[in-house]
């Protein structure tokens, strides 16, 4: 095996890792808080990516020429609008089915799933959309001859430190604060919690939105590094990230993330070196068998069958 | 028991009352139905639009100058969404519940296949503007017409143009699998293999991803000097990107699925497309015959790129031939003359073989500029 | 008032941010084109439709109007004694449908043979989820193993309709075995989870295994036969054109209707076991292990058996959906096998009351028949589609129909 294709691979796999351990936060948070497999949030960052070309153009048109600070600006309004989204479909479609089935809630994330990637299709149109090149400029490790070199663009790069920032805040906000607690509290229990003065909805509110910044964030990186999307994206790379979540143990953050890197480089070794058709075969595989010898997840807390 | 004597009894009873009020059935006349069957949403909807632009267009000079033989056409969209099951429920409405009198379509090769046995079945002359993979004439459904190449005439001219004129040693075929792309890559592979060179990689990728990143590094492992992609724009696009990106100096030679501005767009700017090759029928806007139409077109600000001409091409041929064998409900008769008789279109004069091909072909060779714009090869 | 009228101008306001940018700014390549309108109007709408609500909840009469409407949202349980009965509402229903061929045109027709081959993968569903209580998002797998298992025997083994259908439902109950064993263990969203992942497994197999499936083009089917006879306009087999048999004018709709019949009795037949199963010793064992496995484990049911034969069963009939589906399409590929399916059928099961048979048969027809009624605003039809699901949730979170559980006395006991 060629050492740099190797190394080559190893980049590609921690990028589409990262990406999917961005929004597999997102389930792992809400099937953690209300215990339901929320559907729409590959939806959620299929909007976030059109949001952000959208206020991309917006911004450039408006004669903003400083890279950094267009950036900065999209993000910021692309996670406002974002969580918005997260929030009204929360309030709209879960909050009404709160201690009905526990089916109910599932069915009705997959109606929302659908309502937002056909109004996506009619308000945007079906084509694929795109985001003209913004950051140029790779890095590249010469080993040998220069021809051969492993490397990595700046957006890839960005979007590797950005998940890792990411998940740290999100785990700050989680172990440390005030508001971490009542999520953990809401979480355990949540009769207890509000019997204790937790306003459950408005924490289960914070999660939806924070759930979707989190998508936010992977929507404005993906569409800066490939350049197009259309209004499919959300599904294939939201039951991908579900996937990551389930396989690093749902309901754990660090585990959304170690889900997400070992779902990303086990595609992306797959298809380098054995068989492009078969990833996802590969993928869901893994998912298959990790569940059966660990029904946990690998970083899941077993649970405890009371009789 | 008696439930079951019941049963029957009551069943043959009203089984012919209901046989004798509802067996008469009227059609309209006055009008000519043509369906127009494409991806009128979904991935590859702006092939769905050049397709809708042409045939409305025809269908509107056409009845400006009279119709056929008197009759209006009225023009019936069927949205498969390049889709093989939904081509095959938008064939049998337009069969069974709009009752077309022939239809124009599909665009992609593996709804074209899926919805011809339906069309041939029922008798319809399907004509298509689009659709170039060798399945769709080869199964000898006599209704079945084309107003396009095949991938085995574009798979050649590819091939050709990759040994003689950019002299490749290392070839990499990418295919999108589906009947279109996979068939392209095949006859591009077997003619490549004729003249003497075989090919480092051939593989697949899957439709509706955006990162090939996994795969472009396998590319650049093969050290390739040439990368062949059969497939569609918005695979292409990322495709041809992520290959710049990756530092792959070796330029991309694709076929008629990219003809579209929306490939430039999905590359992310003209900077990735530019220097992409793709073969494509001879410009249809600079043929003659069709310069005033063209012009229209400009007039209200339309540029007729890719199929827009061929489709209104194809409604041309499909009103001729409706005149000229006399029936506008009988598509055997339609195709019989279309068999025996030469077209004059907006694209010159066309003519078909015993298969349902044209008689006369002529791809070329097409490269992306740096403007986003396509240009021929010299 | 005041509440209302701000509480509107809120939710107004949140709906703009909404569909602001969306609708409103609609990207055209790398710029934008402005259509302020559109979410205004949305955004105003919405504003209307939360004052009126609002109101509603203010006046008494607007309580009792959301309370008739809501009313019964609780659902729950009704314990029928005696043997399961069948209204004659539905003997009326099923005797009616035997003429629906006479009196629907072919594409109607068409439809109401994908509506009964909804009914029997919800049916089929119906035993997983609804009585085993194992949720399953993959059951599509088996819907494609069924369709695959005919249109892949017919092309290389020359498999007839008729041996397809054992055939089919054999294959399908094999796989569902298959599933069942690794998935023993787990419990509630882990089983939906690696059912989803089997599901998935199906469909990139077909879709990539191109050599032997084609692949995303899909198979032919061979059509099916009478006697011998085939339902084209040319004989393609060998045989004899059905039309030339009985010296009749050739028309396609032949081949729909007689399939329509042949589904339509079978049907009816599943129909009946299922519901004859129920107050089987098997159908109250699944009922049993869904409310309490550990009671059951220690009451000496096998729980292994038993969830084994519900994946059996649920596949089997979710595999014979599939062969109708192969024959009456002619043509299958990957792509109608997907895991929007899957839901589809899960939001038939969850509508039509988890359990309850006659329940899933009216939400399966309701939920095929009503998007083929939207064809006219083919743009809106599955955002529409998508918006009942929600309200039908919100509204009967537990379904149309109330299942009934059968009771049992003891003999004597009475």
């Amino acid at each position: 095996m060629d050492l740099i294709i190797v190394g080559q691979q190893l980049v590609n796999g921690l990028v589409l890792g990262s990406i999917y351990g961005l929004i597999a936060v997102g389930y792992t948070m809400v099937y953690g808080i209300i215990g339901m497999i929320n559907f729409a949030h590959g939806e959620v960052y299929m909007i976030s990516a059109y949001l952000s070309a959208i206020f991309l153009a917006i911004i450039t048109s408006m004669g903003v020429v400083s890279v950094p600070f267009a950036l900065l600006l999209v993000l910021v309004v692309t996670i406002f609008v974002t969580a918005i989204y997260g929030w009204s479909i929360e309030r709209v479609a879960y909050r009404p089915l709160r201690g009905s089935t526990r089916l109910a809630p599932l069915i009705s994330a997959i109606g929302i799933s659908l309502v937002l990637q056909n109004y996506v299709r009619i308000g945007q149109g079906a084509k694929s959309q795109g985001v003209p090149p913004l950051i140029d400029g790779s890095f590249r490790f010469h080993l040998g001859s220069p021809d051969s070199f492993i490397q990595i663009t700046m957006i890839q790069c960005l979007i590797i430190v950005a998940s890792l920032i990411g998940m740290g805040a999100l785990h700050y906000l989680m172990q440390k604060t005030a508001l971490g607690r009542a999520c953990r509290a809401t979480q355990q229990d949540r009769t207890m919690a509000r019997l204790l003065g937790v306003d459950t909805d408005k924490v289960i509110s914070i999660v939806f939105v924070l759930g979707s910044a989190m998508a936010a964030i992977a929507g404005v990186l993906v569409t800066l590094n490939y350049g197009s999307f259309d209004f499919h994206i959300g599904f294939v790379t939201g039951i991908k990230a579900f996937t990551a979540a389930v396989l690093g143990g749902i309901g754990s953050l660090p585990g959304a993330m170690l889900g997400g890197l070992v779902l990303g480089l086990s595609e992306s070794f797959f298809s380098g070196f054995i068989n492009t058709d078969y990833k996802d075969v590969f993928a869901f595989s893994i998912l298959v068998l990790v569940l059966i010898f660990k029904p946990s997840g690998l970083l899941g807390v077993a649970e405890v069958e009371k009789v | 028991m008696r439930f079951f004597s019941w049963f029957i009894k009551g069943y043959a009873i009203s089984l012919f009352v209901v046989l004798v009020l509802f067996s008469t059935s009227a059609k309209a006349g006055g009008i000519v139905k043509i369906g127009v069957a494409g991806p009128f949403s979904g991935p590859v909807a702006a092939f769905g639009d050049q397709f809708w632009r042409g045939a409305e267009q025809a269908a509107h000079d056409i009845n400006a100058n009279g119709g056929v033989a008197g009759k209006k056409i009225l023009l019936v969209r069927g949205d498969d969404s390049c889709e093989p099951k939904q081509a095959l429920s938008v064939a049998n409405r337009l069969v069974d519940l709009e009752e077309v009198n022939a239809v124009m379509g599909h665009f992609c090769s593996s709804t074209t296949v899926t919805a011809s046995e339906i069309y041939a079945d029922a008798g319809l002359l399907m004509i298509t503007p689009a659709s170039t993979n060798p399945m769709v004439t080869e199964r000898g459904l006599p209704t079945i017409f084309r107003t396009t190449g095949r991938d085995d005439q574009q798979g050649t001219v590819a091939a050709n143009f990759v040994v003689d004129k950019l002299h490749a040693k290392r070839v990499a075929i990418i295919h999108d699998k589906t009947t279109y792309g996979l068939g392209l890559a095949e006859a591009f592979k077997a003619r490549l293999n004729t003249l003497g060179v075989t090919q480092v990689l051939f593989d697949g990728l899957t439709r509706g991803e955006k990162d090939f990143n996994a795969l472009v590094t396998k590319v650049k492992g093969k050290h390739a000097d040439v990368v062949y992609f059969g497939g569609i724009h918005n695979e292409a696009g990322p495709f041809a990107r992520q290959l710049k990106e990756q530092g792959v100096s070796a330029p991309m030679v694709s076929g008629d699925g990219i003809v579209s501005d929306e490939f430039v767009l999905s590359a992310g700017g003209p900077g990735y497309a530019e220097g992409v090759y793709m073969t494509f029928g001879a410009d249809p806007r600079k043929i003659p015959a069709g310069a005033s139409v063209v012009a229209g077109y400009r007039k209200r600000g339309i540029e007729p790129e890719g199929y827009t001409l061929y489709s209104y091409a194809t409604i041309q041929v499909i009103a001729a031939a409706m005149v000229g064998s006399g029936t506008t409900t009988d598509g055997e008769k339609m195709a019989e003359w279309l068999h025996n008789n030469s077209v004059d279109t907006i694209m010159g004069k066309k003519s078909w073989d015993a298969k349902g091909d044209l008689t006369i072909l002529d791809y070329v060779m097409y490269r992306w500029d740096d403007k986003g714009g396509y240009g021929e090869v010299e | 008032m005041k509440k209302a009228i701000k509480d509107s101008i809120l939710t107004g306001l949140v709906a703009f941010l909404v569909f602001g940018p969306i609708s409103g700014l609609v990207l055209s390549g790398y710029s934008i084109e402005v259509h302020a309108e559109r979410p205004l109007i949305m955004a105003v709408v919405v504003a209307l439709g939360r004052f009126v609500f609002a109101l509603l909840a203010d006046s008494s009469h607007g309580l009792k109007l959301s309370a008739a409407i809501f009313g019964r949202r609780d659902g729950g349980v009704t314990v029928a004694s005696g043997e399961p009965t069948l209204s004659p509402l539905l003997y009326l229903a099923v005797f009616a449908a035997f003429f629906l061929p006479f009196l629907l045109s072919k594409y109607w027709l068409g439809v109401a043979i994908l509506a009964l081959i909804y009914v029997l993968l919800a049916l089929g569903l119906n035993i997983v989820v609804g009585l085993a209580g194992l949720l399953d998002l993959g059951f599509v797998a088996f819907y494609a193993v069924g369709a695959y298992g005919y249109a892949l025997g017919s092309q290389y083994f020359d498999l007839g309709f008729w041996s397809a259908i054992p055939f089919g439902a054999f294959l399908a109950a094999c796989f569902g075995m298959v599933l069942g064993f690794p998935v023993l263990r787990m419990h509630g969203d882990y089983l939906a989870i690696v059912t989803l992942g089997f599901g998935e497994i199906i469909r990139l197999v077909l879709n990539n295994w191109v050599s032997f499936t084609g692949g995303p083009s899909g198979v032919f089917v061979q059509a099916p036969t009478l006697f011998g006879l085939e339902f084209s306009r040319r004989a393609k087999f060998g045989g004899e054109p059905f039309h030339k048999f009985f010296d009749i004018a050739y028309s396609s709709s032949y081949k729909t209707m007689f399939l329509y019949f042949v589904l339509l009795l079978l049907v009816v037949a599943i129909t009946f076991f299922v519901v004859r199963l129920r107050s089987m010793p098997l159908g109250r064992a699944w009922e049993a292990l869904r409310e309490d496995e550990v009671a059951c484990r220690s009451l000496g049911i096998n729980h292994v058996t038993t969830k084994l034969s519900a994946f059996a069963m649920g596949a089997m009939v979710g595999g014979l959906g599939g062969v109708f589906f192969a024959a009456s399409q002619g043509f299958v590929n990957p792509a109608s096998f997907t895991f929007f399916e899957s839901a589809l059928i899960l939001a038939i099961v969850v509508l039509g009351g988890l359990g309850s048979t006659v329940g899933v048969i009216v939400a399966a027809i309701i939920l095929t028949v009503f998007p083929e009624l939207l064809r006219e605003w083919s743009q809106y039809r599955i955002l529409l589609f998508g918006v009942a699901m929600v309200l039908m949730m919100v509204w009967r979170p537990r379904g149309l129909v109330r299942p009934k559980r059968p009771f049992f006395a003891i003999r004597g006991q009475k």
